[in-house]
């Protein structure tokens, strides 16, 4: 069984974080394309090794993703031969740690898996000493970063230098894209259940048509008659609003659980803001309260023999 | 129909009501066609963009999808010999992609490069000027944008710039190429600047390692029935090397966006629960209204089918209108969500996630038109099975 | 021998009411003939509209059969029963039940569509009968568009278009002033006369004294 690794992103790149102590606000990446890497490790799990065994106890460490380890079956005192081709698998390593990566929404429908070795040794194994894709640098406290970026660009010619921020913002732009895209969903389904819910709310204070024609006719005043439907409406806004509000929790907790198993991530995709409740029950309350107030204006205004006869 | 239409008369007495719920209809179809276009036009567009010039299979390093990293495959040169001498294999063209500088007055652009085989690349169309030819080592084929980077025209020479040397800190090797042709790029992302040479004079400029290395190898393979068999012979001859079908392909990148399916299968499920429960309690409604009407017709010797065809062709109606109103909405509504998704970066400018096609399209008017009728059915039994003799008295009182 | 068009023998009607039973027909026997112009008459809630509801078919007995024209009622099916309905009998109502939604001629040509008649057939004959019952003038207007007698007409157009073998009614004119119930009565007398046999319930004295029988009803019972 083989295993890639590829996409050495910003964020995973354990090897030189060891090195150059990855904290400051300014990485400075060779060649062109930040979130692409030339280094490539083939990985083999291998059993050939009881844990712990003295032998291997000079081997150099690696740290294992979670998910890697249960593909291989891997566990800490493991040792396994790595290499960049399936006819390469010279180097041999010991699992040292297995990790739980943090939960990336860019990287959960990727299939690939990913391990951490310290630099000089993934160097060894691809065979290029002394190369790095990239510097991670700590600025000074107080130092703007655009402006080490600027310094860097003039005078390290071949580099290219980017503050994490402007990597940041451009690797977010796959989720900005994702989050109009559910903004604009969003809008199309609160038009539709705005519809619907005026639908229904007519439909239900209309219901009431002879109900309402027999009152007028015993005299009940029209006041009475639309307080009265307007308080049925209320009462089932309210209750609707209710039951949506829990039945959205639900279909929320079912999505994440649903996604978080698909996917085997801690990653959170449905999050119910109270800003959200409060903004979809103030809607369904307003429109249906308003709803249900113009359905039965209409109807304490129209002759109760209308009412009695358009049956 | 036969006779006298009086179910969907009475769509016309209560005017707000029935435009209501068209209007709720309408938006619940609109939705339900865009899901539908979403589910099946992420593979049709995909698959319509991979096997734009017909070449069915990709090599690429092993591991990776076509010009997903960087990596390259060495020994490209032999692999394609070896290929091209496969008789089921009709073309083979080998691609190296690698980023690379164009010189300007005052500075370097980044740009992207492709180098390809004239005689059998897949990657692009020619806009204007003319083609490379095989061996042409001085000439350049551009992108609009790249063109636009370059300031440069058909005719013009333009130098083009190898990566940097990290370890020298020296500028690569530079080549004054005259620009033969504008072309467009099939993979390429809204205004990215591409440039395409040959080959060698590709392979030469990206300073590999090693000279003879390619990104991608496409291939043409005479019978698409032969794919699959084909693309598993690779496999084994070439365990060094990612072999791939474009089905295969449009399969793993529809694992990456398998997010949009589900979202696709989700909303349109609930748009078309939406539509069912309003034509459904619309039509309960209005029945249970008109039990008397109906006790009537009943007593006068009008059948029970009569009463439930009009009662469901009052459900067809108001589906029939709503969907005709949805279609036009969702066509709309359609490319404004393709607009915000194809903002994606680095997706392919020819690439679009609601496809409107015609067996998706008539299969989402089908399911409604069915499910929209099939909502009538609950009030229609209900006012079928009114007992004629108490309803009457009871309208009575 | 042809069969008379309506035999009802022993009918009776029990309604369960709050555990109890409600005898509303306790056997009434009754035969119409052809050309025949009958009036039921009695008190309220002496059975009058349970008997005509039997007699018409759209409710069923406790007890006792109804023949209409040698067929009985009992031995039907639903749907052969409401093709009996729709071929043989008319039925008027109280209040007219019309459909609202149509024109006074679509409302007379309704039973002829369900009947299969013929579009262009159904037209003429609407006409024609809009024109026997003095509305032809107004066969375009919806039903909601037109006064209460004249519904009616239209309603006793309805009831002929399937030229039945007989015509129940139900107060024919009790929603109705004087009157316009005096026209009605004018048009149930031609219609008899032309030959249409009739059964009408009614607390009205003089549409009971056209009539060639009168049945007088009490608790459920014909009084002799
Ligand atoms: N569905 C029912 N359930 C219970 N009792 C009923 C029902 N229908 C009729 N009845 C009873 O049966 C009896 C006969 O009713 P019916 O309507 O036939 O009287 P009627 O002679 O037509 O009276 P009216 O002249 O007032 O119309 C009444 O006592 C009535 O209360
Ligand atoms: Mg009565």
């Amino acid at each position: 069984m083989t295993l890639l690794r590829e996409h050495l992103g910003f964020d995973s790149v354990p090897a030189s974080v060891n090195l150059c102590a990855l904290c400051g606000s300014v990485v400075i990446f060779s060649g062109m394309m930040p979130a692409r890497t030339v280094a490539r490790a083939l990985l083999i799990g291998l059993t050939f090794a009881a844990p712990g065994t003295p032998a291997y106890a000079q081997l150099p460490a690696v740290a294992v993703e979670r998910r890697l380890a249960e593909d291989l079956a891997l566990r800490v005192g493991d040792t396994v031969r790595l290499g960049t081709a399936p006819d390469s698998m010279r180097a041999l390593a010991t699992v040292g740690a297995v990790y739980e990566p943090r939960p990336d929404p860019a990287q959960i429908t990727k299939s690939e898996r990913h391990m951490r070795m310290h630099l000089p040794d993934l160097a060894a194994i691809l065979g290029a000493p002394d190369r790095v894709d990239r510097f991670g640098v700590g600025l000074v406290p107080g130092t703007p970063a655009d402006s080490a970026v600027a310094a860097l660009e003039r005078t390290a010619f071949g580099y290219q230098a980017h503050a994490s921020s402007a990597i940041a913002s451009e690797s977010s732009q796959t989720f900005i894209v994702v989050s109009r895209f559910h903004r604009a969903i969003a809008v199309i389904t609160i038009v539709a259940s705005a519809v619907f819910l005026l639908c229904i709310m007519l439909l239900k204070v209309e219901e009431r048509r002879m109900d309402a024609a027999v009152m007028r006719f015993v005299g009940v005043r029209r006041r009475t008659i639309f307080g009265a439907l307007l308080l049925e409406a209320a009462l089932i806004a309210v209750a609707g609003s209710m039951l949506g509000t829990g039945l959205a929790f639900a279909a929320g907790a079912a999505t994440n659980a649903y996604y978080r198993r698909f996917f085997d991530t801690a990653l959170v995709f449905s999050l119910i803001t109270p800003g959200i409740v409060f903004f979809s029950v103030a809607l369904s309350l307003g429109l249906g309260l308003a709803a249900g107030a113009a359905a039965a204006w209409r109807l304490v205004h129209t002759r109760p023999m209308v009412l009695w006869g358009r049956r | 129909m036969k006779g006298i239409a009086w179910g969907l008369k009475s769509l016309r007495r209560h005017r707000l009501r029935t435009a209501l719920s068209l209007a709720g209809i309408a938006v619940a179809a609109a939705m339900l066609l865009d899901m539908v276009m979403l589910s099946g036009g992420i593979d049709k567009s995909f698959t319509d963009l991979l096997l734009g010039r017909g070449y069915q299979i990709r090599l690429t390093p092993k591991g990776t999808l076509p010009f997903d990293t960087e990596a390259t495959m060495a020994g490209a040169s032999g692999i394609v010999a070896a290929l091209r001498r496969d008789p089921a294999i009709e073309a083979v063209g080998a691609v190296l992609g690698t980023s690379l500088y164009g010189r300007t007055a005052d500075s370097l652009v980044t740009l992207f490069g492709y180098g390809i085989e004239p005689d059998a690349q897949s990657l692009y169309q020619l806009a204007s000027g003319r083609d490379l030819t095989p061996g042409d080592s001085s000439g350049v084929v551009l992108s609009e944008p790249a063109a636009r980077f370059l300031g440069a025209a058909v005719g013009d020479t333009v130098t083009l710039v190898g990566r940097l040397d990290p370890q020298t800190v020296t500028a690569g090797v530079g080549r004054r190429l005259v620009v033969r042709g504008v072309v467009r790029w099939l993979y390429d992302y809204r205004g990215q600047p591409s440039v395409g040479t040959v080959l060698p004079l590709m392979q030469r400029l990206a300073r590999q390692p090693s000279a003879d290395r390619a990104s991608v190898i496409l291939v043409k393979v005479r019978e698409d029935a032969a794919v699959p068999g084909l693309a598993a012979r690779l496999r084994a001859r070439f365990p060094q090397i990612e072999v791939n079908s474009v089905a295969e392909l449009v399969a793993h990148f529809r694992e990456r966006l398998v997010y949009f399916r589900q979202l696709a299968y989700i909303l349109g499920s609930m748009s078309l629960i939406v539509a069912v429960l309003l034509i459904g309690t619309l039509l309960t409604i209005t029945v249970n209204e008109r039990l008397g009407e109906i006790a009537t017709l009943r007593a006068i010797g009008v059948s029970r089918a009569t009463i439930v065809r009009q009662t469901l062709a009052e459900g067809t109606a108001l589906t029939v209108v709503g969907s005709a109103l949805g279609i036009m909405l969702g066509l709309f509504t359609a490319r404004y969500l393709d607009a915000i998704l194809t903002s994606f970066p680095g997706l392919p400018a020819a690439f679009s996630f609601f496809v409107p096609r015609a067996d998706t399209l008539g299969f989402a008017a089908l399911v409604l038109l069915v499910t929209g009728s099939l909502a009538g059915l609950y009030p229609a039994w209900l006012a079928s099975r009114a007992p004629i003799a108490a309803t009457l008295r009871a309208e009575a009182t | 021998m042809i069969p008379p068009p309506l035999l009802a023998r022993e009918l009776r009607k029990d309604y369960p009411m709050n555990g109890e039973t409600v005898h509303a027909l306790r056997g009434v026997s009754l035969r119409v003939d052809a050309g025949d112009y009958v009036a039921i008459v009695g008190p309220s809630g002496s059975g009058k509209s349970t008997l005509l509801q039997l007699l018409g078919g759209i409710d069923a007995p406790s007890g006792g059969a109804v023949e209409i024209l040698g067929t009985r009622l009992g031995s039907l099916s639903d749907r052969e029963l409401t093709r009996l309905r729709l071929t043989r009998l008319g039925f008027i109502f109280q209040r007219f039940h019309l459909l609202p939604v149509l024109t006074a001629r679509e409302n007379v040509e309704l039973p002829m569509a369900e009947a299969g008649v013929a579009g262009r057939e159904r037209r003429a004959r609407a006409r024609e009968l809009l024109a026997y019952v003095g509305l032809d003038h107004r066969a375009d207007h919806r039903a909601t568009q037109l006064s209460g007698g004249e519904m009616q007409r239209v309603a006793i157009a309805r009831a002929l278009a399937n030229r039945p073998a007989l015509l129940l009614a139900d107060e024919p004119t009790g929603e109705l002033d004087a009157a316009t119930g005096h026209e009605i009565l004018a048009l149930f007398r031609q219609l008899n006369a032309d030959g249409t046999t009739l059964v009408v319930v009614t607390h009205d004295e003089r549409l009971a004294a056209e009539a060639g029988r009168i049945i007088h009803m009490l608790d459920g019972t014909i009084r002799d």
